[in-house]
């Protein structure tokens, strides 16, 4: 059991939660570029030298760290490509320069393990500190590990995030493989899209969590790390995870998936949908675009649902007569190999 | 040092040194430069290893002859291999990255791609791999930068205790790529010569490639399998210093090193060797060294391998826990090469011959950019 006591986001939208139809911040040329606030706290001389995936992943995590009132045990991070920009920037000179006399900088900000340990560092904490990397099961292994921490340590508390950044350079090679569209869309109308791919997106979540329910605002009950390609096998994993982890008179109130439009994975949205009959279905790449640790903003959201017990208008697929949100599965599928079943209580 | 355990063992005991000028791997640095370089083309490895496909990286490559030998010597069968009980996790740092110039021009290109599209980011080893091995069980990939495969082994063996696995295929790989072999340079720790680990007068370190691989299980589980050695204690932690470089007190490496005998429910004194990890630059020698007082009272033997095999980063702890387990099975300790003269503020002398001696417990060290430390301790079985 994973309770959640603080989270914080950096998405494409001014809000993700309050956003109504009408302001959602619209994508161009198919991609959806975060909205990044002030980051107070953090000195500009600081920010300027980061990379934006550092700059976005210690700027919303660091307010956390100070906002809770004990220290934490630990950094738990998921990222699947941490500071692209820097990386390929770092690359170029390589290149140009002909393997001349390089600065470190960009070499050093661009290894994914330098989000989690900046926070390490500008957090003073010594406790573990680990950055999980495996592409679309990144932060799913990162809330993983915070599992397993919890029952190691269930008196203590651990930061877990997702951060991704889209530059051009990731653009680029992920265009080139396929994953987004062809013929430029909008945002707004994502899911009425009937061709191969999706939209680029960038954002970051962060959560502080521990294994104590006072104050918490949601409990993570379970989570299922899927490498499948199969519509079938996802279907029988589903059932035997709703077959383990709810109890007898528990349903799921609220599906909230990752449908992002690519055509290719909608069978298995459908079959999904299907198992969850009579459940209210939502999702919320509309306001992202699809990158690698988006799992991480479902989360979020259903943080925030979960709190407040509404649910926006145009998150909704299939709108239910259900009135309290009790239980909401996340299920998120990344280029129809890499699945995730995530299951969020109200507290 | 060579692609099977039985070579590496053989080259250990012999101090024979791995680390030459490169003769596979183009760079501006071929000469003037040394490195671990496993002298193996990728097309003698695709060869080995049946692999067909287009867009396999020589980090994939390298992972898969070891992780094939590990599964081989561990007796799984391919059903086990498929549950969903078996878990992958691995580990590396530049992923496809080794391909410079096709990444260079995918990255800055609209219009055509290469054929490793899907295989730059670090992810992409495992992902190959889970796939080619129809492997259902959960898969991960770490990177914590040089301790990275350190962090594998844990994160497997924790799966396994809290009974999300039932056995876990763990380890780690890098290749030599011009992205680290400039990085590394352009920081000023690349050693012109052989590197040499705990020496007053070292220059740096020499960037190498390589793999490990190990399969853990219960002992329960496996009665009657050869069992080589236990992993009995694991420590995370962080230097929470600086991006680069270690803290004069080495606190990172001290809590890694004491919280691995706290999970081990061992005294300092039980320790038979220390694994270092001994890259031979200024800083981390002298912390490594100075943490392991402030953890022993008497420093127990200790070598760094690398200055067998150099340091192949994201695959280094992976190849550094085998080692170790060498140490245990066969109860030898292995010279550390190229050493003269001791760092004059901790005095302390690498072992420097190959002895036959009583080995219980071996900690192995890897340090990473980023203050990520870690600690693993192996016992015999």
């Amino acid at each position: 059991m994973v309770y959640i006591h603080h989270c914080a986001c950096v998405s494409p939208q001014p809000n993700l939660l309050t956003a109504q139809t009408e302001t959602i911040q619209e994508s161009v040329d198919n991609v959806l570029h975060v909205m990044e606030p002030k980051y107070d706290g953090i000195p500009l001389g600081v920010l300027r030298r980061m990379g934006k995936a550092v700059r976005m992943g210690v700027g919303t995590a660091l307010p956390l760290i100070h906002k809770h009132d004990k220290p934490l045990q630990g950094i738990v991070i998921g990222t699947a490509n941490g500071g692209m920009e820097d990386c390929i920037k770092f690359l170029n000179q390589v290149i140009e320069f002909e393997e001349g006399t390089l600065t470190p900088t960009n070499f050093v900000q661009s290894t994914t393990n330098a989000i989690a340990s900046q926070l390490g560092m500008m957090s003073s904490n010594k406790g573990y500190n680990i950055t999980h990397v495996n592409r679309g099961l990144s932060f799913e292994n990162a809330l993983l590990d915070v599992i397993m921490l919890l029952r190691e340590h269930p008196t203590q508390a651990y930061l877990l995030g997702g951060v991704e950044e889209i530059s051009n350079y990731n653009y680029n090679i992920d265009h080139l493989a396929g994953s987004y569209k062809k013929e430029i869309i909008s945002n707004l109308h994502l899911y009425d899209s009937k061709t191969d791919g999706s939209i680029a997106g960038e954002g970051v979540a962060m959560f502080i969590a521990d294994a104590e329910g006072v104050g918490a605002i949601a409990v993570v009950d379970a989570i299922k790390l899927l490498p499948a390609d199969q519509v079938d096998e996802i279907v029988v994993q589903l059932q035997l995870f709703l077959a383990t982890h709810l109890s007898e008179g528990e349903v799921i109130d609220v599906l909230l998936t990752g449908e992002n439009g690519d055509e290719r994975l909608n069978p298995f949205y459908g079959a999904v949908e299907e198992v969850l009959k009579g459940a209210t279905v939502a999702r919320y790449k509309h306001l992202t675009g699809e990158f690698a640790t988006a799992s991480a903003l479902s989360l979020y959201i259903a943080c925030q649902v979960l709190e407040s017990q509404t649910l926006p208008s145009h998150l909704l697929k299939y709108p239910s007569a259900k009135k309290e949100i009790k239980k909401i599965l996340l299920y998120n599928n990344h280029k129809g190999v890499q699945h995730s079943f995530i299951l969020v209580s109200k507290i | 040092m060579g692609d099977t355990v039985a070579l590496n063992r053989q080259a250990l005991s012999s101090a024979h040194c791995g680390i030459t000028s490169l003769e596979l791997f183009p760079s501006k640095y071929s000469e003037t430069l040394r490195f671990g370089e496993v002298k193996i083309t990728n097309e003698q490895l695709k060869q080995k290893l049946a692999v067909r496909d287009q867009g396999v990286t020589r980090t994939t490559l390298l992972a898969m002859h070891a992780f094939e030998d590990a599964v081989r010597q561990s007796g799984l069968t391919s059903t086990e291999i498929s549950s969903y009980d078996t878990v992958l996790i691995g580990a590396n740092t530049v992923g496809g990255m080794c391909l410079t110039d096709e990444l260079y021009h995918d990255a800055n290109n609209d219009k055509e791609g290469s054929a490793y599209l899907s295989s730059y980011d670090i992810g992409s080893v495992n992902l190959f791999m889970q796939q080619h091995y129809g492997m259902k069980g959960v898969g991960n990939t770490i990177n914590t930068a040089c301790s990275s495969s350190a962090n594998a082994i844990m994160y497997g063996a924790r799966l396994i205790h809290h009974g999300f696995a039932k056995r876990a295929i763990v380890g780690g790989t890098d290749s030599l790529a011009k992205f680290t072999i400039n990085g590394f340079n352009a920081l000023h720790i690349l050693s012109p010569e052989i590197c040499k680990p705990f020496d007053q007068n070292r220059q740096g370190l020499n960037l190498a490639e390589g793999a490990g691989f190990l399969v853990l299980e219960r002992e329960e589980d496996v009665p009657h399998k050869k069992v080589y050695a236990v992993l009995s204690g694991y420590c995370n932690a962080n230097d929470a210093y600086h991006p680069s470089s270690l803290s004069d007190n080495g606190d990172g490496p001290f809590l890694a090193m004491q919280g691995a005998l706290s999970s081990a429910g061992l005294k300092p004194e039980q320790i038979s060797f220390v694994n270092a990890h001994g890259t031979a630059t200024g800083n981390n020698d002298e912390v490594e060294g100075k943490a392991m007082q402030r953890v022993f009272s008497t420093v127990p033997y200790f070598a760094s391998t690398k200055s067998n095999t150099g340091h192949a980063l994201g695959g280094s702890g992976a190849i550094e826990a085998v080692f170790s387990v060498l140490n245990l099975v066969h109860q030898e300790l292995y010279p550390s090469l190229n050493f003269d003269t001791p760092i004059e503020s901790t005095g302390l002398v690498p072992i420097q011959q190959y002895i036959q001696t009583p080995v219980d417990h071996v900690m192995s060290n890897s340090f990473g950019f980023g203050g990520n430390c870690s600690s693993l301790i192996f016992s015999k079985a």
